[in-house]
């Protein structure tokens, strides 16, 4: 197990090199400049223009650049952004509110996805399957920006039962966005739970479990529930990696100052070394978190070994 | 001219560059509330993230200029009201040439961090914004400085000059010091409420490091900056000012929206007090002020939008095909239908709200008149291929493009096409590697309130908004005789006869002035936006 977690995290350290390079890459070699329109509309001074490339290393090679770049990432310096801001204490500012998001969705999807999963499928073919196989296909069916608006303006505006935006992230605040973000992932966990629980539900050692007499609880939430989580873990893992990442849409709509509002409009101000940066975060977040999930299969099934 | 770039907005806003003035109090009797208000309490401001550190001669964007206007007194103050020129920390500025100032100091005012602001803090502020190592992003605004050019780098890596300070400012005592300009500059006291004219601290120009004094500068304005973080940026009225902006609220803190329907939104449940950029869809049918009752404002501010006919076209160099593009164009239509009046069809070049506007500088050529248009669009021999008109995509032009296009079809039958670039930055880039062809969209808001600002960085040959390369002896003759005009009248007068010879060669096409639109919640009273469409936080109080 020890040498499998090492080899893992030694094997991060391509991906790493990998995509921040390839970012990097696409980030500045692309045409347009962070100075285009940055003195509206005239052009910026000769002296200001001198400036900012010697600041900002523009004037080098771009592959010069990388390099300097990444021997500051490994000192752990993700450098200073086109706003004259620290890049990493951008971050540090934003990735709890992220984070917290992140964990209220993944509740959700949990206790809402699964719980609804299981009722279909342990109800199979009858009304409450049905309702939710619909519900879920609307759902999935609505893009994050029309549920997001119209939450936003049915529960905020009109009934005012939450905060109208997460402007300052607490937790009440968080609540709403949370669940909007969760409402995506909530249908796909309900179905794949759904489909993996009648497939066990049907297979050999279920009915020898039965037979031994134990109750219709014991029998689904112990022996099949268990074994159908492996492909739902794996989802909702990767789902919370991603949500790590930032939810663009869902944070634009409610202010929330997170990652991937950050990653937006880095973006779009052509903010190169926010960028990257964020990027950096967003990929070492993600291999822990598939890390997690190959360890958690152990867990779930015993028969999975990692060594 | 100060950079918009609130991208995301609405109808115009981005990136709408340009820098207002003034202000024709009287018309725009909805700018501000009156209501009994209190002293003390806090109020909360959408605002957005700064682009650049916090120094005065380095922030030419409202996210950053917003907070700095609040923060920084200057020799002058503009009045939210009508947009003139008042002393602040000035007591005299006195010229008898418009070309050597002596300017005269109150004596008391203090900068956040206690010390008194003196002569000094101003010249070696300037001298400082303008050497050119120090690469400021506002540092053009010395240029009529003597002794200007020695400041420019030398170098090609720029990290020389031949001087660090310019020849024409003098230190006389603490209290006074003089300006000696390259050729005279009748609206230079006008000039000097810009920000980039703001004094600095001793503690600031001392330091080696600015970096954190660009978190938290140190002004000598009715507020200072308590906090700087990537949500909010916090204000806290200043103790010890001494001018007469004195605010009525305690605190005021910008928090960062990065969606102006997620401010608008917090405005109509109460959450967020002022919101200064209304989303485009809420201006539909006026929407915004159903959702807004009795807390809605709109503001004539300094900020005009062009055409400008790109110089590389050649077809276009003809003064009667430009007259009849122009004609043809029904402005009134076009700000009823698509901007609900958020803006007002131009007759000129130069922003009502400043001082020196007169009205009809474009004559015939701004007003609609489809069948004069055919007739001069036919004996100008037409324009052969496709037009472009480009606009960039993020700021809600493309509706009004459209209009713009199919009224050409219709009235005059050329084939004219809407050409979208991705974003403001790449129509910048474009226009400022002169690629485009046709015609663009260019905007200005007035840094100073003078119709000078309208003329001069524009259309005068060379100058560095010159995105149409425009050039004639004859305009460039009258900008010089009044910029060395004696009296403002005078200059004004002069300025007008440069504005009429714009409309004679028509370098662009006006379209229309641009007012500005604003919520409050039912917290606060006596708001007020100011013609250069910022806050007048001095005024705002909670009721």
């Amino acid at each position: 197990m020890g040498k499998y977690i090492v080899r893992r995290l030694l094997q991060m350290i391509p991906v790493l090199l990998g995509t921040t390079f390839i970012i990097y890459m696409m980030v500045f070699v692309l045409p347009g400049s962070p100075l285009d329109g940055k003195c509206g509309e005239r052009p910026c001074p000769d002296a200001f223009v001198k400036k900012f490339e010697e600041e900002f290393n523009l004037d080098k090679p771009v592959l010069l650049r990388y390099l300097l770049y990444l021997g500051n990432l490994f000192r752990g310096n993700l450098g200073t952004n086109f706003y004259g801001n620290s890049v990493l204490d951008e971050l540090r500012q934003r990735f709890p509110t992220t984070l917290e998001l992140a964990l209220i969705a993944v509740f959700f999807i949990i206790v809402v996805g699964i719980g609804l999963g299981v009722i279909a499928g342990i109800r199979k073919g009858r009304f409450a399957d049905h309702l939710i196989t619909v519900t879920t296909l609307i759902l999935i069916s609505m893009p994050v920006f029309v549920i997001g608006g119209l939450a936003q303006m049915v529960f905020g505006l009109k009934l005012g039962w939450f905060p109208v935006t997460a402007t300052d992230g607490t937790f009440n605040q968080l609540l709403l966005p949370g669940m909007v973000l969760a409402s995506l992932y909530i249908a796909y966990v309900a179905r794949l739970t759904r489909t993996s629980l009648i497939e066990n539900l049907r297979a050999d050692y279920v009915r020898t479990a039965k037979a031994k007499g134990l109750t219709r609880g014991r029998q689904v939430g112990l022996h099949a529930l268990r074994n159908s989580m492996i492909p739902v873990v794996t989802y909702i893992g990767l789902s919370f990696g991603g949500l790590m990442g930032g939810a663009i849409v869902t944070e634009r709509i409610f202010n929330i100052n997170g990652i991937g509002f950050f990653l937006y409009r880095s973006i779009t101000q052509r903010d190169g070394v926010s960028v990257v940066g964020t990027i950096a975060l967003i990929v070492i977040v993600y291999l822990f978190v598939n890390l997690l999930v190959d360890l958690l299969y152990g867990v779930l099934d015993p028969r999975i070994s990692l060594d | 001219m100060r950079v918009r770039t609130r991208s995301i907005a609405a109808v115009a806003l981005a990136s709408s560059v340009a820098l207002l003035a003034a202000a024709c109090g009287g018309q725009s009797g909805t700018g501000s509330t009156t209501a009994q208000g209190q002293e003390g309490g806090e109020i909360s401001v959408r605002g957005c993230t700064p682009e650049n550190p916090l120094i005065p001669t380095n922030t030419n964007e409202v996210c950053g200029g917003n907070v700095l206007d609040a923060v920084t007194a200057k020799l002058v103050h503009y009045n939210s009201d009508t947009a003139k020129p008042e002393n602040d920390i000035a007591e005299s500025i006195e010229t008898t040439d418009n070309q050597n100032f002596t300017i005269k100091l109150k004596t008391g005012y203090k900068f956040s961090d206690g010390t008194e602001v003196k002569a000094h803090n101003f010249v070696d502020a300037w001298n400082w914004g303008a050497y050119g190592p120090n690469g400021q992003l506002n540092s053009y605004f010395f240029e009529p400085i003597e002794g200007f050019a020695d400041t420019q780098c030398t170098d090609e890596a720029c990290k020389t000059a031949k001087s660090e300070t310019m020849s024409g400012l003098k230190v006389v005592d603490d209290y006074t010091f003089t300006i000696k300009t390259t050729s005279p500059v009748s609206n230079l006291p006008v000039r000097l409420g810009y920000t980039a004219f703001a004094p600095q601290s001793d503690a600031f120009l001392n330091a080696s490091d600015k970096t954190e004094l660009g978190k938290l500068p140190i002004g000598a304005g009715p507020f200072k900056v308590t906090s700087n973080t990537a949500t909010e940026i916090v204000i806290e009225k200043f103790a010890d000012y001494s001018g007469s902006n004195k605010p009525h609220v305690d605190k005021v803190t910008f928090k960062i929206y990065n969606d102006t329907s997620a401010a608008f939104n917090d405005v109509v449940a109460n959450n967020l007090d002022l919101t200064d950029v209304i989303p485009a869809d809420q201006l539909v049918g006026d929407a915004w002020k159903s959702q807004l009752p009795d807390r809605n404002g709109s503001r004539e501010t300094g900020i005009i939008q062009v055409m400008t006919f790109s110089s590389k076209d050649t077809q276009l160099k003809n003064v009667d095909l430009r007259r009849a593009l122009s004609m043809a164009i029904d402005r009134d239509l076009i700000t009823k239908q698509i901007f609900n009046g958020a803006r007002t069809p131009a007759t000129g070049w130069v922003s009502p709200v400043v001082d020196g506007y007169k009205a009809g500088a474009c004559g015939d050529n701004c007003t609609f008149n489809k069948d004069e248009a055919k007739k001069l669009y036919d004996a100008a021999g037409g324009y052969d291929g496709t037009l472009l008109l480009s606009v960039n995509g993020d700021g809600g032009h493309k509706l009004w493009a459209d209009a713009v296009c199919n009224q050409w079809k219709a009235n005059l039958g050329v084939d004219c096409k809407v050409n979208i670039t991705p974003d403001f930055k790449t129509l910048r880039q474009q226009i400022n590697n002169r690629e485009l062809t046709g015609l663009f969209r260019s905007g200005w808001q007035m840094d100073y309130p003078s119709i000078e600002n309208f003329l001069t960085p524009i259309y005068a040959t060379g100058a560095s908004s010159n995105d149409g390369d425009y050039s004639n002896a004859n305009f460039d003759a009258k900008l010089k005789e009044a910029a060395a005009a004696t009296s403002s009248d005078e200059a004004n007068t002069l300025y007008q006869e440069a504005e009429q010879i714009l409309g004679q060669d028509m370098p662009t096409i006006p379209q229309w002035y641009q007012n500005s639109q604003f919520g409050y919640s039912t917290k606060v009273t006596n708001v007020k936006m100011t013609p250069f469409s910022t806050w007048d936080l001095s005024a705002v109080q909670v009721k």
